[in-house]
């Protein structure tokens, strides 16, 4: 089965970057190639590019929470990244709450937080 | 009919949500709903269409343009032949789900839209239909 999910080492950080309309198995492919990944690489932090991604529903918000969760549970980080203004209302009134997540407006800002030792934004 | 305004996607499994995203996308962008509403709906389809897949395993969306009071809009019925609905009022509740799921899809795609109806009947199956209106 060809692949939909890249996953690329930047400076100690995994990047991924999400299709514009993922169908549930490249979201499931997502969990299985980010964890493997961050062993492999021997990352501190995962940064989702979802810049591109045009809906997300409650399967892939819980896809992305339970991958945060397992990716800190490892010892990284979890930051996502790009979310449409569109899709940010949507969640918001559908009730997604991305728990354990972090978030940044952009990727560039992304790789700001994972580089800062400190302070740790997260999603309320 | 017009075949443009309306269109009947099979549900049959979990790869034919995104089928049904596309079509609900292109049927909102000709009713001319904007980015914003777009997204909603298809979020909503999203949600409603995964409810098949879970809870009955096979149904169909049919897609409609729709007019009221002079005001278009699209209309989304979502039907099965599945278990049908235990406890409609529980189902509506935020967090409730016989899945294990967020409990999410039913009380939030009915956030997401202006009207929701939902009929169900045990062992026959169930029909949720969405509207959702323009802005004039």
């Amino acid at each position: 089965m060809p692949s939909n999910i890249t996953v690329v080492k930047v400076r100690g950080v995994l990047m991924v970057t999400m299709p514009a309309d993922p169908d549930d198995s490249t979201i499931g492919e997502l969990q299985d190639k980010a964890l493997e990944s961050m062993e492999q690489h021997g990352a501190s932090a995962l940064v989702l590019d979802i810049t591109a991604v045009d809906t997300v529903d409650s399967f892939f918000a819980r896809t992305i929470s339970e991958t945060a969760q397992m990716v800190g549970l490892m010892g990284g980080r979890t930051v996502v990244a790009g979310m449409q203004p569109a899709v940010a209302i949507t969640a918001t009134q559908l009730g997604l709450t991305f728990r354990l997540v972090e978030t940044a407006l952009s990727v560039d800002r992304a790789l700001d937080i994972v580089s800062e030792k400190g302070e740790r934004g997260r999603a309320p | 009919m017009n075949p443009s305004l309306y269109q009947m996607v099979s549900i049959g499994g979990e790869g034919d949500i995104v089928a049904a995203r596309r079509a609900v996308r292109e049927a909102a962008q000709a009713v001319g709903f904007g980015l914003t509403d777009t997204t909603r709906i298809v979020t909503a389809a999203s949600e409603l269409a995964r409810n098949i897949c879970k809870y009955a395993g096979a149904g169909v969306m049919h897609v409609r343009h729709v007019e009221r009071d002079d005001r278009a809009g699209l209309e989304l019925d979502f039907v099965d032949k599945g278990p049908g609905i235990e406890d409609l009022e529980k189902a509506m509740e935020e967090g409730f789900s016989t899945s294990g799921g967020l409990g999410l899809g039913l009380p939030g795609s009915k956030r997401l839209m202006d009207e929701m109806d939902v009929r169900s009947t045990a062992g026959r199956g169930t029909t949720v239909s969405v509207r959702k209106w323009l802005r004039s």
